[in-house]
């Protein structure tokens, strides 16, 4: 294998995959048995050097770090959160939500100043609700769930709540109101920071190619 | 983390022989070619004065420094590289020596990161510092004292880029923009995030070219093609200075006939602030992370009060013995060991045979267990001995190797047959 133009790619399993092989083939990267790849990791792309590897989302930028993979799929809240030297290449634009401060709505509170001393701040993302509360010079104690961190104000465990959301019904069902934005979050192309100079010119190819399909619009 | 008996503190790690032999042969390899070069290895303190330490750079190094008080009160740090302490040096003690100086180490350092990804918290770095000299042929015999390096311990596949500080500094410097920007500009130049480089130079008043030139930087890699190209897009003065003193060092590479490995890459940012000129890092294809970094830094000896241009390199032993076992490369195989029986019957003898050998430059060890021949052979198995030699007179022995059995013959055809084993290993 020609190391400077194989090329392995982390796709996402779950919630972005689609969006990643609709982008990928229009692209012209054949993803036809990433379409259809039962039970298998490691999925080939027919007639190249190039292969898929399904990761958990949370995995993809740890393949990528390590250069286990070349490339990856990666939403910016889990990029931001697991805090991996990588190169981020490209904003692809899907998967687009906003990472929020939310509280009940029958808290009142509307602006995260007014949070008491010490709240409680439920969240998946620790590391990214430690760093903003820190930066907006609000003490607030967090904590890690790893699901339905809505739970939290509800059932008393939390004051507020740091999650993403992408049309806020969640939040609406669960009594949940935004009081600040953290970050606009999408999907990004990520590479390994050694990769993207032993194979930069297939990488700048891809990257090349796809910008052309994100300028001409997705659908 | 509580202790157990089976660990050491996060980032650290013990060598066990094997391992302790790999990381001396790689250091020896190096000190031999640096020795060749005229580089004198120097030996400064694991331990220095934490403003000493933060000299050169207040950010990169010095957010990741294990510090501590003195018992005096005096705050120290342990030395997160070579460089900084050898500049100290410099400055002081071998102030008046005539410069061109050229000095090497071979050092463990300490830096306070996650342990992960070829990071560790402890970890041994040998590098070369020319200093006293600011010509391109200083930062030239410094990137091709890199490659033969790599050369020298049989990495293969390797590249070294070669980058230049100013020629980015440049554009940002001449851009009009407020501190604060070129130092976001920056920062996503260097974290390699290139969607918030679009980002920021889409909403800074740049010119259009600068913009351009901004978001091409990261794709100015290549030969000497991409010096003209770069020379051509640059409008100031001090990137064109960059391209101009980066084309010396890639001539005079060129002439040394080392253009092979080397790779010209504009978008490479250092975390360290000290660098002020050329700038390098190595790294091959097998591994995620790079191997080795260096570059130019003309005002870090001047924080210790004399001024003094210098450029050098540090390679990351633990990343080179990882290549070289992805590599398989570790075709140096350590010398083939001997066992000598009969100590407790025959003390003389054995004695002499042993030191025979010894002299011939083959470890050997004693039995002084005085074990019988199954149990000499099942240890010598056990332990990846070669040979195991039982000797009968100061001529003669009886003789077992690993699948070849016992066999009696004369001393010298067992000295020539080993030095046979060692020449093919």
């Amino acid at each position: 294998m020609d190391k400077t133009t194989s090329l392995t790619i982390a796709v996402p399993k779950g919630r972005l995959q689609k969006a990643v092989i609709n982008l990928l083939e229009k692209a012209g990267v054949d993803c036809s048995e990433l379409r259809d790849p039962s039970r298998r990791l490691i999925i080939p792309v027919p007639g190249t050097e190039w292969r898929f590897l399904l990761a958990k989302p949370a995995d993809v930028p740890t393949y990528v770090e390590y250069g286990a993979a070349d490339l990856g799929v990666v939403g910016k809240d889990i990029l931001l959160e697991s805090r991996k030297d990588v190169a981020e290449l490209l904003d692809l634009g899907f998967g687009s939500c906003r990472l929020i401060v939310a509280v009940l709505e029958s808290s009142g509170i509307e602006d995260i100043r007014d949070l008491d001393f010490n709240s409680r701040v439920a969240t998946k993302f620790p590391k990214i609700t430690t760093d903003f509360f820190t930066r907006q010079g609000i003490q607030a104690e967090v904590v890690h769930l790893n699901g339905s961190v809505e739970l939290g104000p509800i059932v008393g465990l939390a004051d507020a709540i740091v999650d993403i959301t992408e049309t806020g019904t969640t939040l609406v069902e669960n009594g949940l109101v935004p009081i600040a934005d953290i970050a606009r979050v999408t999907s990004r192309l990520i590479a390994n920071r050694v990769s993207y100079k032993v194979k930069n010119h297939t990488i700048a190819g891809l990257v090349r190619r796809l910008r052309e399909v994100l300028e001409e619009g997705l659908d | 983390m509580a202790y157990t008996m089976m660990q050491t503190p996060r980032g650290t790690e013990d060598f066990l022989p094997r391992d302790a032999e790999r990381k001396r042969w790689v250091e020896e390899t190096l000190r031999g070619l640096f020795w060749r070069w005229g580089y004198r290895e120097i030996i400064t303190p694991t331990m220095e004065f934490y403003d000493a330490v933060r000299a050169g750079d207040t950010t990169g190094l010095a957010d990741n420094l294990y510090r501590f008080f003195e018992r005096e009160g005096d705050i120290l740090a342990l030395r997160p590289d070579m460089t900084t302490p050898i500049a100290r040096v410099v400055a002081t003690r071998l102030q008046d020596s005539a410069k061109p100086l050229r000095l090497c180490y071979h050092a463990n350092v300490f830096r306070y990161a996650e342990p992960q990804a070829g990071r560790r918290r402890e970890f041994y770095q040998s590098g070369v510092e020319l200093v006293g000299s600011g010509s391109h042929l200083a930062d030239a015999e410094v990137i091709a004292l890199t490659v033969e390096s790599l050369k020298a311990v049989g990495l293969q596949g390797f590249r070294v880029d070669i980058g230049h500080v100013d020629y980015y500094d440049g554009i940002l410097e001449s851009s009009g923009l407020p501190p604060e920007e070129r130092r976001s500009l920056r920062l996503a130049l260097l974290k390699k995030d290139y969607v918030a480089l679009e980002e920021l130079t889409a909403a800074c008043s740049l010119s259009r070219d600068d913009r351009e030139l901004l978001l091409e930087l990261p794709g100015l890699r290549g030969g000497r093609e991409i010096l003209a190209k770069a020379m051509e897009r640059a409008a100031n003065p001090i990137s064109q200075g960059a391209i101009a003193n980066l084309t010396a060092i890639y001539d005079a590479l060129d002439a040394y006939g080392l253009t092979d490995w080397i790779q010209v890459d504009l978008g490479m940012i250092k975390d360290i602030e000290y660098y002020t000129g050329m700038v390098l890092e190595a790294y091959t294809a097998d591994m995620g992370f790079t191997i080795g970094t260096g570059g130019r830094y003309d005002h870090l000896i001047q924080q210790f009060g004399y001024q003094c241009p210098a450029t050098g390199f540090a390679l990351g032993i633990e990343r080179i013995m990882l290549a070289l076992s992805r590599q398989h490369g570790w075709t140096a195989a350590p010398n083939v060991r001997v066992l000598c029986m009969g100590l407790a019957q025959q003390p003389q003898l054995a004695w002499d045979t042993a030191e025979q050998l010894r002299a011939k430059g083959f470890p050997v060890e004693l039995d002084v267990s005085g074990s019988g021949e199954d149990e000499a052979v099942a240890y010598a198995a056990a332990q990846g001995f070669h040979w195991v030699v039982d000797p009968l007179t100061h001529h003669r022995a009886r003789v077992w190797t690993q699948g070849g059995g016992w066999r009696e013959q004369e001393l010298s055809e067992l000295t020539a047959a080993l030095e046979g084993e060692n020449g093919s290993g």
